[in-house]
């Protein structure tokens, strides 16, 4: 029994960053993350329960912290050391109707956090928008597996909100219940496409549920796609799920433009076309990647970024000039949660968890997911089940 | 006496052959006993004073009457020319063009003719650079006619400046440049490389709409012409040609033929041993091409693809014939046919072709993949007579790097197609019917043909049917050396040797096929009987 | 006198000074054999005695063979393929046309000896058609030079043999020895610059064309190239007293050869015609040089018959046609309004 845990300690913070720039993900032997014995938290208060994570997945957002790479942004908003881990499938443990698989709906609202009254945002349902976010009887933390009072997916046990379980249906795996929380970001995301010409940049795990996302609202008739689904891909596998999810069109990152260009008939001033893609889903969020979405963007289309930008360069003088706008994309509201579990089965995207690890290989599951695309995965998870005969 | 061209029969004392490999050489060993190489025929005498020979053939010209007597004062004379496609590499100035140009306007200064345009029939290539202009047509034609805008290029897609002559009656409408049909006399001045150009194929093809065009530029059509270089009758395209060339005699304005030939003397002094038989090759030529294929292969290839475009070859011309457009062309035949026809026994197991640097829509640009296909499939395996060099169902082996490089002035269409049309299909009927329109009606595209230098939107496709007869034809397509990612979306397979090569083809024409090698560059048909 | 009174007094009393002190050094270094007589110095002719002339050895009778050996020939192309060459670039930085109408001969083995027949205008125009006719006629190329005027002296005819290659010629009449001498070289595969006009222009139009070189082509059956220079006059003309620099062209036509039925007159008239279509296509272009030949109305080059102002007037509306009135802009000065 064992957790991983994050401290802070700006030295090893730096070190990681060092580490991670020679090679993606080995921010995990030198930073500040380490394998520590089990302690026991308290339960904040008797709303909340304690859960054993089944699986736990790996984040973006989790790679830029242990690589050293994430913005001092976040400072503010967790509390150390903490255990990170937000995709979470779990057990309730000794829940009096039995036996009950949860996932998380990590986010930490004002009613999680006991504030009453909510602030105006959790109170219109948005709770990723709450205000009140490092405020309340818990320490800061952004959502569960930042903050050092809740624990993380990324250890035996950890302590959770009544308010923030979904029960999963009996027919999904363990391994498409790990992936609702990432498709509920991603059905949020697909919320602002209007049908239009629309770009993903990137096939990793948000831009293929993103993708998967838009297409579930297409075939429920939410919305008429009217134009193009361009999908950007650097890796085979990537290439084949982001056509099977129903992109209309895959290609390269360098061939982008290009395909943007013959499908919205345009023509090219400079680097920059004259028309392009109603809206372009930034699912890198890398200075590149941002600043090709507005090259590829229409004018006063929309560039939305669902991948974690942190600090970016850019040419915006194009966004001035054709009245683009950026705007970002966070996490989700409870209501995206069922949609969520629909998407998963739809396309049965348990399929994407293409690697487990236990904890302590922890080094090998960072790498492995901070290089995911290249080694043909899409989502790396901690499996956390105890094994058979143990 | 120059030698007639020769099939040699490969044994063991038979040296390495030389193979191109795009903006390299290389020498590779044929199996004996079973491999034959098909030399081309030495270059032919030039004519011994040119411009002489011109002058009589404008004064004594193919059943029509001297040009002088044609010309008279306040007509409309417009003369056409080939464009920058041919000959290649380019030749070592004057051009042929020149030449013939400066004759005949000095014979309409003679008459008193003010109105005088001269246009660039360059279908749907690429705009000239005004360099490649001067070049062709010197600098005392470009000053005196470019300022004033009295000399320009032909405008496939300008519909305001195209006019619509008729109707053939298989359907095919014959539009062409508006000037040129409404002139009193055209004088169209053709360089005859291949067999496939000259006739009517110059101005029908030359100064012709996109519309025009499209009719007879179809996957179908060239999967259908089963002798490109050679007897009309069999292909579909020069049958259609020839029909809009029928309708363009009985309804269009007057033209005057004037069609030129030239030997295959290709490459400058230095090259010579490109052109030379490989037992042959004396100590400087062997020294020649060693030291050029070691430097070739450390210099970057922007730097390789530099010098090569500057080469000028000497090609000298060898006959001058004017007059009525067919009986002229057969002439023009007549000479191209004893300059580049080889006499060729039998069919073999498979064909290998040195594929160069440049091919007719590249010539100062990058050799992209599409046109090492259209070089490969669409110009040598057609270069024959009667029937193609490999049997039906063989394996033809390509040698060239194939990057997946474009150049992006004169290519952009290229790229697209490279990247959404060919990862689709690489079917010549599919891709017309689903993408060519696109294409063709690209804007973006439009604007980089008529004001920039780039080739059509549509011409990738033409390019990639021209080898549609050849890839049917082909049971296997390998390309050795070449990348292979870019290789396997051409839907033809990589190899890293010509051995190598063989291995995979056995899995087509067993273990021990019979080979062919067309030892180009010199330029030659294959008579095959 | 206004030059001369330019130079201030003070100058003048400096340099008389620097006069004295260099004469009497002299006459102190020469003290010890000035009292010396014959052999020491030349012997006097006695009264009475006629010396017989020396065979003449200047003038067209100045032997310039030697010019033409191995030696004085790599010299000479290395003098040509640099200083003159750069200082032709630097003072006329010209632009040569037309050479491709000599390709065809070019390619010829060995090629066929010609003959040069630029118009005249100064005495840049000799280092000018050197350097601007092609190879392989370049190496192996004699200028025909005034005789009376480059071959007066030893120390000009050697220099003008050495780095020209000139030979001697007489301007009006030419001589058996010159035309001999021509021919001789001709058939040994020499090429000839001849300027047919005989002289440099004296006031900037052509003169007219005397038979030198038609004569020459149809005793030997080397063709004649019409050659046209613009610019020169101004550069250097005659009565100029310093080079100015500026900018020419250098035209070389197609090769003419005489035909059957022609003599050296009506050859002559055609080498004149096509010096003087080449000026109207240098100054205009092709097509309308072509156009107006062909009607024979390019303008003349010994330019309008009338005498005076208005000749000179004529004179200055053609040069700013050719490329020497193409003057490079002038860099825009804005006033300065405080």
């Amino acid at each position: 029994m064992s957790r991983l845990v994050f401290s802070r300690k700006p030295m090893r913070f730096a070190a990681a960053r060092v580490a991670s720039s020679l090679m993606p993900g080995r921010g995990a032997a030198v930073g500040p993350l380490s394998l520590e014995p089990d302690e026991q938290l308290a339960l904040p208060s008797p709303e909340w329960v304690r859960l054993r994570p089944r699986l736990a997945g790996i984040c973006g957002s989790d790679i830029a912290l242990v690589d050293g790479t994430a913005s001092a942004y976040f400072d503010p908003l967790v509390s150390y050391p903490f255990v990170p881990g937000h995709e979470v499938v779990a057990d309730v443990v000794d829940d009096p109707d039995g036996a009950r698989r949860v996932v998380l709906i990590p986010v930490l609202s004002c009613e999680v956090r006991g504030i009453t009254p909510v602030c105006d945002a959790c109170a219109a349902g948005s709770v990723n928008l709450c205000e009140r976010a490092a405020f309340g009887h818990l320490e800061p933390g952004l959502q569960s597996g930042f903050c050092t009072d809740t624990g993380g997916g990324w250890s035996n046990e950890m302590v959770a909100h009544r308010l923030q379980l979904v029960d999963v249906p009996a027919d999904l795996s363990d391994e498409d219940a790990v992936v609702i929380e990432p498709t509920a970001c991603a059905v949020h995301a697909a919320e602002r496409y209007s049908g239009r010409h629309t770009a993903i940049l990137g096939a990793g795990t948000m831009g293929l549920l993103t993708l998967a996302a838009i297409t579930v609202r297409a075939e429920r008739g939410e919305v008429e796609r009217s134009g193009p689904i361009v999908v950007t891909a650097r890796y085979p596998e990537q290439r084949r799920l982001a056509k099977e999810l129903g992109a209309d069109v895959v290609c390269a990152p360098d061939e982008l433009p290009r395909w943007v260009r013959s499908a919205s008939q345009s023509l090219v001033m400079g680097d920059q076309l004259t028309g392009g893609a109603a809206d372009v889903i930034d699912c890198v969020g890398t200075s590149d990647s941002v600043q090709q979405a507005l090259r590829v963007v229409a004018p006063a289309g929309n560039v939305h970024l669902v991948g974690m930008p942190g600090n970016v360069t850019l040419e915006m003088t194009s966004l001035w000039h054709r009245e683009t706008c950026i705007r970002g994309c966070y996490a989700y509201s409870r209501a995206d949660f069922a949609r969520a579990i629909d998407v998963v089965r739809r396309f049965s995207l348990g399929r994407l968890v293409g690697a487990t690890y236990q904890l302590r290989e922890f080094h090998d599951a960072i790498a492995h997911a901070a290089n995911a695309g290249r080694r043909g995965t899409v989502k790396v998870a901690f499996d956390l089940r105890p094994k058979e005969g143990k | 006496m120059p030698r007639p061209g020769f099939v040699l029969d490969v044994d063991r004392s038979t040296p390495p052959t030389l193979f191109w490999r795009g903006e390299n050489f290389s020498l590779e060993r044929l199996p004996a006993g079973r491999s034959r190489v098909i030399y081309p025929p030495e270059p032919l005498p030039a004519l011994k004073d040119i411009d002489g020979a011109i002058r009589t053939a404008l004064l004594h010209p193919i059943d029509q009457d001297p040009l002088p007597a044609q010309l008279f004062p306040g007509m409309r004379l417009t003369i056409a020319f080939d464009d920058v496609s041919l000959p290649l590499p380019k030749m070592r100035r004057p051009d042929t063009r020149q030449r013939v140009i400066e004759a005949v306007l000095d014979m309409a200064a003679e008459a008193g003719v003010d109105d005088v345009h001269l246009i660039a029939a360059l279908g749907l290539h690429r705009r000239m650079h005004d360099y490649e202009l001067r070049h062709a047509l010197g600098d005392r034609i470009f000053d005196a006619f470019h300022p004033r805008g009295m000399l320009y290029q032909h405008d496939a897609e300008d519909y305001d400046n195209l006019a619509v002559l008729g109707t053939t009656d298989h359907g095919e409408v014959l539009e062409i440049n508006k000037r040129a049909a409404e002139s009193d006399l055209i004088v169209y001045v053709n360089i005859n490389s291949v067999p496939m150009d000259g006739g009517w194929k110059s101005i029908t093809t030359g100064l012709a709409s996109y519309r025009c065009l499209s009719a007879h530029h179809t996957g179908e059509t060239l999967q259908n012409t089963r002798s490109l270089m050679g007897h009309r009758e069999h292909s579909a395209l020069h049958k259609s040609i020839w029909r809009l060339g029928t309708l363009l005699r009985d309804s269009g304005p007057k033209i005057f033929q004037i069609e030129t030939t030239l030997n295959t003397d290709m490459f400058p002094e230095q090259f010579s041993f490109i052109s030379s038989r490989e037992w042959e090759w004396s100590a400087r030529e062997r020294a020649t091409y060693l030291a050029t294929t070691k430097a070739l292969s450390k210099v970057p290839v922007k730097m390789a693809r530099k010098i090569f475009h500057s080469i000028q070859g000497p090609h000298q011309m060898t006959s001058v014939q004017a007059g009525e457009t067919s009986a002229v062309h057969e002439r023009t035949l007549a000479k191209v046919y004893e300059q580049q026809l080889v006499h060729v026994e039998g069919q073999t197991d498979i064909l290998t072709l040195g594929i160069p640097f440049v091919c007719p829509y590249n010539p100062d640009g990058v050799m992209n993949p599409i046109l090492v296909m259209c070089m490969g499939l669409g110009y040598l395996f057609n270069m024959y007579r009667n029937k193609p060099l490999v049997r039906e169902g063989g394996v033809i082996i390509m040698t060239h790097p194939t990057y997946r490089d474009f150049d992006p002035v004169h290519h952009p269409s290229y790229i697209d197609f490279f990247e959404q049309v060919l990862p689709d299909t690489t079917d010549p009927v599919v891709m017309g019917q689903k993408w060519e329109k696109a294409y063709a009606e690209d804007e973006w595209y439009r604007h980089l043909y008529r004001t920039g230098n780039a080739y059509h939107g549509v011409h990738p496709f033409y390019a990639w049917y021209w080898g549609a007869h050849g890839q049917q034809w082909a049971g296997k397509v390998i390309i050795v050396g070449g990348d292979p990612s870019t290789v396997r979306r051409l839907g033809f397979t990589p190899a890293s040797t010509l051995d190598d090569a063989f291995e995979i083809a056995s899995d087509v024409v067993g273990r021990t096929p019979t080979v062919t090698h067309l030892h180009v560059p010199a330029l030659l048909v294959a008579d095959v009987h | 006198m206004a030059d001369q009174r330019s130079v201030p007094l003070s100058r003048l009393r400096q340099m008389a000074k620097i006069g004295d002190a260099a004469s009497s050094a002299l006459q102190a270094a020469l003290a010890p054999v000035r009292s010396l007589g014959f052999p020491y110095r030349k012997p006097t002719v006695p009264r009475g005695v006629t010396v017989p002339e020396p065979a003449p050895s200047l003038g067209a009778h100045f032997d310039t063979d030697w010019a033409r050996g191995s030696l004085a020939r790599a010299a000479r192309r290395a003098f040509v393929a640099g200083p003159m060459r750069a200082a032709v670039q630097w003072l006329a930085s010209p632009a040569v046309s037309g050479t491709d109408r000599l390709a065809d001969l070019a390619d010829l083995d060995p090629p066929p000896a010609l003959i040069f027949a630029p118009n005249h205008h100064s005495h840049v125009d000799t280092p000018l058609v050197i350097t601007a006719v092609p190879e392989p006629w370049r190496s192996k190329l004699v200028v025909a030079a005034a005789a009376d005027y480059f071959f007066d002296t030893r120390l000009k005819g050697t220099l003008a043999a050495l780095a020209l290659n000139a030979i001697p010629i007489e301007r009006e009449v030419t001589s058996r020895t010159s035309s001999d001498q021509l021919r001789r070289l001709l058939d040994d595969g020499w090429s000839v610059v001849i300027y047919p006009e005989g002289g440099r222009s004296p006031d900037g139009w052509g003169q007219d064309f005397k038979g030198g070189a038609a004569y020459l082509s149809s005793r030997t059956g080397a063709a004649v190239v019409p050659v046209f220079i613009d610019g020169t006059g101004s550069i250097f003309g005659k009565g100029m007293k310093r080079p100015r620099r500026g900018r020419t062209s250098v035209v070389f036509g197609a090769p003419l050869r005489s035909a059957d039925d022609e003599n050296t007159r009506r050859f002559n008239a055609r080498i004149e015609t096509s010096v003087t279509a080449l000026g109207d296509e240098a100054l205009s272009d092709w097509w309308t040089a072509r156009r107006r030949a062909a009607t024979g109305e390019s303008p003349r080059l010994t330019g309008p018959d009338h005498q005076g102002w208005r000749r000179q007037w004529a004179l200055a509306e053609r040069r700013k046609l050719g490329r020497a009135g193409q003057r490079r802009r002038q860099k825009r000065r804005w006033p300065d309004l405080g």
